[in-house]
This record gives structure tokens, sequence and C-alpha cells, in this order.
């Protein structure tokens, strides 16, 4: 018991000593100027190429175009551990055409909700089981919506209960630092607080490709990616 | 019916052999053949039942839950890595999913490969063969695949889908059928044949014996319709050919040989028994419609060629038509000879009579003397009783029975006083001179002992041999009765004639020495006793019996 009582006040000492070790990283933050880190994802294979889908040779849905989009809105490039910020919500939906999700990868801040709408003729099923999001819509028909709030970051998988080869990412992020590219595959990381920081580009298939880059003060960063980059 | 027997036998011994010669190269044709349709009846089923089963599969691989949990869980681990309970979660869902479809399927293996081919689940009977992290190799073909994959634990004949996104493969679903002794049972079933599996030039499972399996292997027969395999021949085909892998079906050309000269010898024996019984019936009917008449012809002839006896007509035998003119010709031609004998008989009678009434003619006293002996005779052996042919005789015998005095001289025969010693030896020497006459003349030979032993006495005081009793023929001891009675009732030189009364009491007198007694009974009962003058009514008694 008088153990147990004398330990009881280092405690408040220890996080004061942290708070000491911590106080110059939190001096330089409020002294520099964040900066935009602004870059170009490019990818370097064939991505499309896969086997054709002809699991089912009677199916009458006919097989969906494969990307009529460019791959490189399928990858998501984030600032990699970055401290949870209070983060505004965003509305963002994702569609059900021709038997897939469009888009199939987004990207949201927590809190934020995504509605699923269903254009297809067809009765679709959202679901997932991922962690930051366990959730199933039911099946629901053409012109119908449901919502989803995200409310954990991570990545949440969501699929098709009726259609199995249906599959959408939504990575869902505690801070700002986030972009899906464009077409072109242009991004943009608005206001990156200043030092040595690294960016990192996830591609569902091609994984993570992390670039390290120092961030100075006030100064546009660039980031450009080749995916995949050779592992390390 | 023996010769038919031969034939046959030999017809069949020729068959056997031609059979046996024949059989093994025409087995092993059939059996090469047969396993060849085997082989395609079984790649067209085999073909079908894989088609079947990978139409099967990528249904099933089209399974939301498996693929959803499947893709959270590798996306998942490579963005944040997994806490322990959501990583549980996720690979007990996919191994739900996993068993229902091993259950579905009924396969001894179903596993989930994840996107680099290693096992992440593995499901079903044989699951402890396929342990998580063994990596199956799958060709990357086309979204169904078979194979056979080869794991320390056994080989596999492997079919499979992938697991497909629409923009990506996020892992496999592999079902595994184990390449063993089962499955090859199963397939000889379908092939209805020998299976032997190899794999990587050992056999991983058979049905055929080990020695055979194994020689299959050491030779290594992969294109070859026969091989010899522990000393027996084999027809052997492959089923499958597969990577590493071979599915060979083969059968023993020698047991089918077996079984097939088993078979056709039965055959053999059916047709060899159907023929002996219709050689036995045919030679039944041979000799019933030919060899036995023939044969009963031919007795017939021979017993008439043996008798003498060639009055009777061969007898037709109705079976056949051939054989029955053969018979009337016969017994036209023995007519015909038979006529040409009586007729000469009848010459030769018409001269011997003659020479008897010339011999009668010699003395008148003796003039008709033969003539009516005979006719005495044939009375007294008719009332005797004799048959026909013995009278026949008896009639020629006693007409001839003098013959022998032609060689007498007049002196003595024509003597009208009693004769001297010498002389009556002359006299007594006539039986034997006659029956030496007979002789000269075949069909004179059953009157022989007539003519020469008509003097003999029962008392054996008689001439020339003194037989005895019953050692004189009967026909002899009639005639000597006969010739007796013409002497005493006819007049001589020397006396007159006496009657028949006294002359049968003379022979009676003289009955059981000089004469037997049984003729001189029949004499007396067959002559009319009231007759006082004995010659007219002799010759009129006679001359009716005369032939």
């Amino acid at each position: 018991m008088q153990q147990v009582s004398l330990r009881n006040p280092a405690q408040p000492l220890t996080l004061l000593l942290a708070a000491l070790v911590a106080a110059p990283e939190i001096y330089s933050l409020a002294q520099e100027q964040p900066a935009v880190v602004r870059g170009r994802v490019e990818i370097g294979i064939p991505i499309n190429a896969r086997r054709p889908t002809s699991a089912y040779p009677t199916r009458s849905v006919p097989a969906p175009k494969l990307a009529p989009e460019s791959e490189r809105r399928h990858v998501v490039v984030y600032l990699r551990d970055a401290q949870p910020q209070a983060v505004k919500p965003m509305r963002v939906a994702i569609h059900q055409l021709n038997e897939s999700f469009t888009p199939r990868v987004v990207a949201v801040t927590v809190g934020s909700e995504v509605e699923f709408p269903n254009d297809d003729p067809i009765y679709h099923n959202v679901f997932s089981l991922s962690r930051a999001k366990n959730f199933n819509l039911g099946r629901y028909p053409k012109g119908d919506s449901r919502r989803v709030r995200f409310d954990r970051p991570g990545v949440v998988k969501v699929f098709c209960e009726i259609h199995s080869h249906m599959s959408a990412t939504v990575m869902v992020f505690d801070h700002p630092w986030f972009a899906v590219p464009d077409e072109d595959g242009r991004f943009e990381l608005p206001a990156v607080p200043a030092g040595d920081r690294q960016i990192t580009a996830w591609h569902e298939r091609l994984g993570d490709t992390t670039l390290r880059l120092r961030v100075e003060s006030g100064r546009p960063a660039a980031a450009d990616f080749v995916l995949p980059v050779p592992e390390k | 019916m023996t010769v038919t027997f031969v034939t046959v036998a030999i017809i069949l011994s020729v068959v056997f052999i031609v059979l046996m010669v024949d059989a093994r190269d025409r087995v092993r044709a059939s059996e090469v053949e047969k396993l060849s349709v085997a082989e395609k009846v079984f790649t067209s089923l085999e073909a079908r039942r894989q088609l079947e089963q990978l139409a099967a599969i990528a249904t099933v691989a089209e399974n939301p839950t498996l693929k959803a949990a499947l893709d959270t869980y590798f996306t998942e681990r490579a963005f944040t890595g997994l806490q322990d309970e959501q990583e549980q979660s996720l690979r007990d869902t996919v191994t739900v999913e996993a068993e229902k479809l091993a259950t579905l399927t009924g396969a001894d293996v179903l596993a989930i490969l994840d996107s680099s081919g290693r096992i992440f689940v593995s499901a079903g009977p044989l699951r402890d063969r396929w342990p998580a992290g063994e990596h199956i190799a799958i060709p990357a073909t086309s979204t169904t695949f078979q194979d056979i994959a080869v794991l320390p634990q056994g080989a596999f004949r492997i079919s499979g889908s992938v697991l497909g996104l629409l923009d990506r493969d996020i892992g496999a679903l592999v079902v595994g059928t184990s390449l063993d002794a089962n499955y090859a049972r199963e397939l000889s079933n379908l092939a209805s044949a020998d299976i032997v599996i190899t794999v990587n030039g050992m056999v991983a499972a058979s049905t055929a014996p080990g020695e055979v399996a194994a020689d299959l292997v050491n030779t290594g027969t992969d294109a070859a319709d026969t091989a010899a395999l522990n000393g027996e021949e084999y027809a052997i085909r492959t089923l499958i050919r597969s990577g590493r892998a071979r599915i060979y079906t083969l059968a023993s050309i020698d047991a089918a040989a077996r079984t097939a000269t088993r078979d056709a010898l039965t055959a053999l024996a059916t047709v060899a028994f159907g023929a002996f019984v219709l050689a036995a019936l045919g030679s039944l009917w041979l000799a019933q419609t030919l060899t036995d008449p023939i044969d009963r012809l031919s007795g017939e002839i021979a017993m008439m060629t043996a008798a003498r006896d060639l009055r009777r007509p061969l007898h037709p035998t109705g079976t056949s038509r051939e054989l029955d003119s053969l018979a009337e010709a016969f017994n036209e031609l023995i007519q015909g000879l038979t006529v040409a004998e009586a007729d000469t008989r009848a010459a030769y009678l018409g001269a011997i009579r003659a020479l008897a009434a010339t011999l009668d003619a010699r003395d008148p006293y003796t003039a008709g003397h033969s003539e009516r002996v005979s006719a005495l005779s044939v009375l007294i052996g008719r009332q005797m009783g004799l048959d026909a042919a013995d009278l026949d005789v008896l009639r020629l015998g006693a007409l001839l029975h003098d013959i022998g005095k032609i060689g007498l001289t007049d002196a003595i025969l024509r003597k009208p006083g009693p004769l001297t010693a010498e002389e009556y030896a002359e006299l007594k020497r006539h039986p034997g001179q006659g029956a030496r006459i007979l002789r000269q003349v075949p069909f004179l030979a059953p009157h022989i002992p007539i003519v020469e032993l008509h003097h003999e006495r029962p008392d054996g005081r008689g001439y020339p041999f003194g037989l005895r009793g019953d050692e004189i023929p009967v026909a002899a001891r009639i005639v000597h009765v006969a010739d007796a009675f013409d002497a005493i009732t006819s007049a001589r030189a020397y006396r007159p004639a006496r009657g028949t009364a006294e002359a049968i009491a003379e022979l009676r007198r003289c009955s059981g020495t000089e004469f037997d007694p049984v003729p001189v009974e029949a004499l007396e009962v067959a002559l009319p006793l009231s007759s006082t003058t004995p010659e007219p009514a002799l010759q009129e008694l006679l001359g009716r019996q005369l032939v």
C-alpha cells in the first residue's frame, strides 16, 4: 500500500517531464509556417492488365468497361503520422452504376457521411466488414440511396452482398492532409506543417508508397510518385 | 458311324487349334481397342465432369462474403495492421465460407489462396494436408484453371477459380482431389480398367498390383499401346498427362485372353456336344436306312449260300428304293438260276430213271421193280409221317436203290437157281457200287445212304457194313422193307408171285431181325389188305402213287 501511495505522486512528474521535452517542438511549430505539398502520381505498370473476367460466361449483365477514368483516381495521397486534428465533415457519394462502385476510391474526414445511391436497374446491397466501419445497408432498388457516417479513421472496404466483384474503398482521416489525384495525377496537400514529413501514396492493389521530404516553412514542396516503387 | 465321329473329332480339333492360335491376337487387338474406347469415353466424360466442376467452382467463387472478408483482411493489414480480434474475425468469416463451399463441392480439400498463391484458409476433410502458408502454384492463363499440385503432403489434382474484383484479383479458390487410392479406385470404376497414378515418376496410387505399377514407371511407356509388365502383357493408355503427374489406365491382355479363350472353349464345347449328338443321330439314320438293310440282305444271302437254299426270295428292306431294286434283281437272278437248276435236275432224273428202267428191263421178272419200290417206299414214309423233303429223298433214293446192279453180269442177275458163294458175294457189292455211281452226281448225294444201306438189317446181319438198328438211316430201312415186299409179291423164274397178305405175314415174321418193325407196320396199315389179286390192284395203287 505504501509503495502504491508513493508512486501516485510520481505520475504528474512524468507528465511534466514529457511536456518539457515536447515544448521546443510545439514552440517551433508555432514559429514556422505550414506549406503546400504538390505533386504528381504516375503509375508505371499496366495496372489494368488482369485476367479476363469470364468466370460467368452466361452472365446477363455485360462486364463493365475497365477503368474509364484514370487509374490515378484510385490513389490516395496522405500525410503519414499526422497529428489528429479537428476536421470538417464532408459529403461524398459513391454511386452504384454498371455493377461497380463509382468512384471506387474516396477519401473523407472523420464524421463525414457517404451516400450510396443505386443508379443500376438492379438491386444492390452495400456492406463492409472493416473495423473502422462495420455496416450493412441491405438491399435497395434503383433510385434509392443510403447514407453511412464514418466516425473512426481508417480504411473501410465496401462491397456488394449481391455482386461479389464490386468493391470500393473509403479512406477516413482524422486530419486534413490527404488528397485524391485528378485525372492527370496532380494532387495538392495544403498547409502541411513544416519539418521532415512522410507522404504516402496508397493504391488498393499496389499498396503504400512513401516518400520522405522536408517541408520548409512557407515554401511549397514537391512530391512526385511513380508507382510502384521498388521495395527498399 | 465311327467314320462320322472321327470326322467330327478331327474338325473340332482343327477348330480348337486355330482358336488357340487366333484367340490371343484377337484378344490383344480387342483389349487395346477396348482401352482406347474406354479412354475416349473416359476423356469425354472427364472433360465434361471437369467443365461442370469448373463451372461449379466459378459459381461458388462468386461469394461476396468470402471476397469481402478476404479483401478487407489484406487491405486493412497492409494499411494499418490488424488487431487480433479483427484478424480472427475476418479469418473466421473466410473459414466459415470455405467450409460451406467445401461441403457444397464435396471436395477432399478446398483452399482460399491469397494473391501471392499462399494458402490463407483451408477446409474439407483433408484440410490438414493443406496447411496455411503453403504455396500452391496456379496457372495464370484464365479465371478458372486445372492442374496437378505436388505438395510435401501429397499430390493433388486441383481445379480452381480466381477470386476477382472488378479491377483486380484478390486470391483464388482451389479445390483439391487427393491422388490417392480412393481416387484411383474411382477412376478405375469409370474407366473399367486398372489405374496407375504417377507423380514425378513415382507411383502415387494404383489399383494394379504393386509390381505391375512399378514396372510401368520403370519402362516409362508413355506412347506405347502395349508393354510387358511383371511378366504379363498389358494394354496401356495415358488418361491424363498434366505436369509431373500421369494417370494411366491399363488392362492385362493375358488375363483377358484367358477369359476369352475360356469363353470360346465353352462355346466350342457346346458346339462339339451338339455336333456329336448330330453325328450320333446321323449315324443312326444312316444305319437305319442303309447299313442295317445291307447287313440284313447280305446275311440272308450268306444263309442262302450256306443252306444251298435259293428258293426263298430276299425280302425287300422297305428303307431304300435302290436297295429294294437290288434285292429284286437278285431275286430274279436267283429265280433264273433255280429254274435252270430244276431243268438240269429234271434232265438228270430223267436219265437216271431211264437207267433204272433199263436195269429192271434186263430181267423180265424185275421189270418195273424200281418204280414199285419207289412208290411203296413213299407209301410207307407217308404213313410214318415223314415230311415232304424226306419223302422226295426217299422217292428218288428208292428209284435208284439197285443202280449198283448195273455192273452185275446177266449170269448172276438172271440166274434162275441159287447163287454160288462167289456169285452171292458179287451180288452183295451192288449197294457200294450204286453209291459210287451216285457220288459222281453232286445233287444225288442225299440219296447215297438209301442206295448204299438198303440191305442192312436191324440185327446187324445185313450188308455191306453190318450196321445195327438205329445206325441204319430210316429211309434205307423203309426201302429195305419195300424192296423185300416187292420181291415177295413178284414172280420169279423159280417161284410164282405170292399175295400181299402172305408177303405181309412174311415181313412180320422177319420183323425185328431182318426188317425194321416200324416200316413193316406202316406198310401193313397202308396197304388195302382185302385185295387178293396183288398185281393189278397194286399196279393200280402204285400207278396212282407214281410221281
